[in-house]
């Protein structure tokens, strides 16, 4: 079972289509209150991993504990502990932001503020508007906070800043250590480095279904440079980047 | 997060009222649904209230005689004058049934008619009328006021069961299918696409919830259609009720069973189809047949003996069925009974194979 400080335990786990292994025997914790994120390549296993850990999908083995609950034997129980945040927006395109949020409110069986869901994000003049009518980045925006409705205590996030302008991820960055500074731990998947150097207390860097490394970014760096590691042209000693590509041997491509 | 299991119900309510929401935005939903049957009512109902009428020729130098202001009194003739060779013309067309010629013939007048085999139906009534006139024009002349054979006409009290008596129940069935059909195959490809079912799954609503609310909003919006398209018929048109209010709720009824079951077929082929473009050809290859064959703008009488076994057992031809059981023939639900069961039974097959071929992502 968890321990306490932790708000996910994923044990063991393993995925295993036909002839292919996405994810092959991770293990590793989230703690409460921290902003975790999953790095890789393209194939990693990072997505495969966030959905058995979402319930959307079942491993082959190993089990994964959310708030204390099984995803296995208890889906349920964990389904109501989550927000998910998908890699496109997944709402009904006719429907307006109010009418969205009102319809998770019922199916989560809360009761909600649609105008105060929305200033959270500054949404509030778009409250009669189409999700397909907004911007990248108010698009995101409202798929962050949607997924607030039942107040959750784990938030996924998946590459929450694709294709934003600079802008638009700067102020999604701060929805996003706003929601963590009010007690959700947050679990997001990147091929974006500064986003996880930014945000993230630690990653865990996963490559061909494993995670080779699990530590706060900084750590990451001081140990990599310890082995005499240089970058080519030393403006800044290293960044996250540095550590990746090092430890897996490919580049990030965005599109995951 | 609040303490207690969230409600299955309340989730189902809401989902089900923001479905039809959503498909009442939709405005192709809202054109094939509501505006395509209202048009096709409209303008069938339109077709059916012409009378048939004889068009008969006469040219226009004909001398006097005793036969032609008897026709001219016929009310289902209609009397076209003109040269004999623009008659002959018209009757080629098939516009004229028969051109009539009257000319005196020594002591009394020959009746020549010329008819067409272009509408074999009205020239042989055009034939007959004219032998009837004939006929008594002689017997006035021969001063017969007695006549041993007398025909002696009665009619029954009895209903005209006009075209929109027919189209109607097929138009229902036809808006029926249509909603089921390219309302949850496109429907459901859309919310797949768009990722609008996994948002859902990690919520802690249950699939067969979602599935069900889906089903009842397009329950909802065949009930309206319903009541629509019936609505248009008795006020426009004064489609026959048998039973008033009665026969309205037994149609609602047969509907809801028929939107049911229809929705089988929309499940499997959503499960079938991958994406819009191959999902056309699908829907079309189910829905076309059945417009043609089941009785939605003419009756499978008229189509060649050895397709009838097909046509006659078609889901929309049951539904089809029932209805007018209900309306032109004025019996019960239980007079029904053998084509509701006939639909339901396809419905039962077509959700069977949904649970192989349906698919969430």
């Amino acid at each position: 079972m968890t321990k306490n400080e932790n708000i996910i335990e994923v044990l063991d786990l393993v995925k295993k289509y036909k002839d292919f292994t996405a994810v092959n025997g991770i293990s590793f914790s989230v703690k409460k209150g921290e902003i975790f994120g999953i790095l890789g390549p393209n194939g990693a296993g990072k997505t495969t991993t966030l959905e058995i850990i979402e319930t959307l999908n079942k491993p082959t083995s190993g089990d994964v504990y959310v708030d204390g609950f099984s995803v296995l034997s208890d889906p349920w129980e964990v389904k109501r502990r989550i927000g998910v945040q998908l890699q496109s927006t997944g709402f009904y395109p006719e429907l307006t932001l109010v009418d969205l949020l009102n319809m998770f409110a019922a199916v989560y069986d809360v009761k909600i503020d649609p105008m105060k869901v929305l200033k959270q994000v500054n949404l509030e003049d778009k409250a009669n508007t189409f999700v397909n009518k907004l911007s990248g980045g108010q698009k995101q925006r409202f798929a962050v906070v949607s997924t607030l409705i039942n107040k959750p205590k784990v938030l996924f996030l998946d590459e929450p800043s694709t294709g934003l302008d600079p802008h638009a991820r700067a102020e999604l960055w701060d929805v996003i250590k706003q929601i963590n500074k009010e007690g959700t731990s947050i679990v997001l998947t990147s091929h974006y480095i500064e986003e996880a150097e930014t945000l993230c207390d630690r990653v865990a860097i996963m490559n061909s279904g494993k995670i080779i490394k699990i530590d706060t970014p900084k750590k990451l760096i001081e140990e990599l440079l310890k082995t005499g590691f240089k970058r080519e042209v030393v403006r800044k000693e290293a960044t996250l980047e540095d550590v990746f590509l090092n430890l897996t041997g490919k580049g990030l491509t965005p599109n995951e | 997060m609040s303490d207690k299991k969230p409600s299955q119900l309340r989730a189902y309510f809401a989902l089900t009222y923001y479905a039809f929401k959503a498909s009442v935005r939709n405005k192709s939903t809202l054109f094939f649904s509501l505006i395509f049957p209202i048009v096709f009512i409209i303008a069938l109902g339109l077709i059916g209230n012409s009378q048939i009428s004889i068009n008969l020729g006469i040219p226009q130098n004909e001398a006097q005689n005793p036969v032609t202001p008897v026709l001219e009194n016929i009310s289902t003739v209609k009397i076209e004058k003109g040269t004999p060779s623009f008659l002959l013309e018209q009757l080629n067309k098939g516009k004229l049934d028969a051109v009539v010629d009257v000319s005196k013939q020594d002591a009394g007048y020959a009746v020549e008619v010329t008819s067409s085999n272009a509408n074999p139906n009205t020239s042989a009534a055009a034939l007959s009328i004219l032998k009837g006139v004939v006929d008594q024009t002689n017997l006035k002349l021969s001063q017969v006021t007695n006549p041993p054979i007398k025909l002696v006409e009665k009619e029954v009290e009895g209903r005209k069961n006009r075209y929109v008596d027919f189209v109607l129940p097929g138009q229902i069935g036809f808006s029926l299918l249509s909603t089921a059909l390219f309302g949850t195959v496109f429907g459901f490809i859309a919310l797949r696409r768009l990722l609008v079912f996994k948002r859902m799954f990690v919520t802690p609503v249950k699939p067969g919830i979602i599935l069900l609310s889906q089903a009842t909003s397009r329950l909802i919006m065949a009930l309206i259609q319903t009541t629509i398209i019936l609505s248009v018929g008795v006020i426009f048109f004064q489609f026959y009720l048998p039973h008033g209010f009665i026969t309205f709720l037994e149609i609602l009824v047969i509907s809801s069973l028929g939107l049911v079951s229809f929705l089988g077929f929309g499940f499997f082929l959503s499960g079938l189809a991958s994406d819009e473009n191959s999902a056309g050809p699908l829907v079309n290859l189910v829905s076309l047949p059945q417009m043609l064959l089941s009785g939605v703008f003419f009756s499978a009488d008229l189509l060649p003996f050895w397709i009838q076994p097909v046509a006659n057992n078609l889901p929309l031809s049951y539904f089809n069925q029932s209805v007018r059981i209900v309306t032109i023939e004025g019996g019960t639900l239980v007079d029904a009974a053998p084509y509701l069961f006939g639909f339901l039974a396809w419905g039962a097959v077509m959700y069977l194979l949904s649970i192989k071929t349906f698919k969430w992502e």
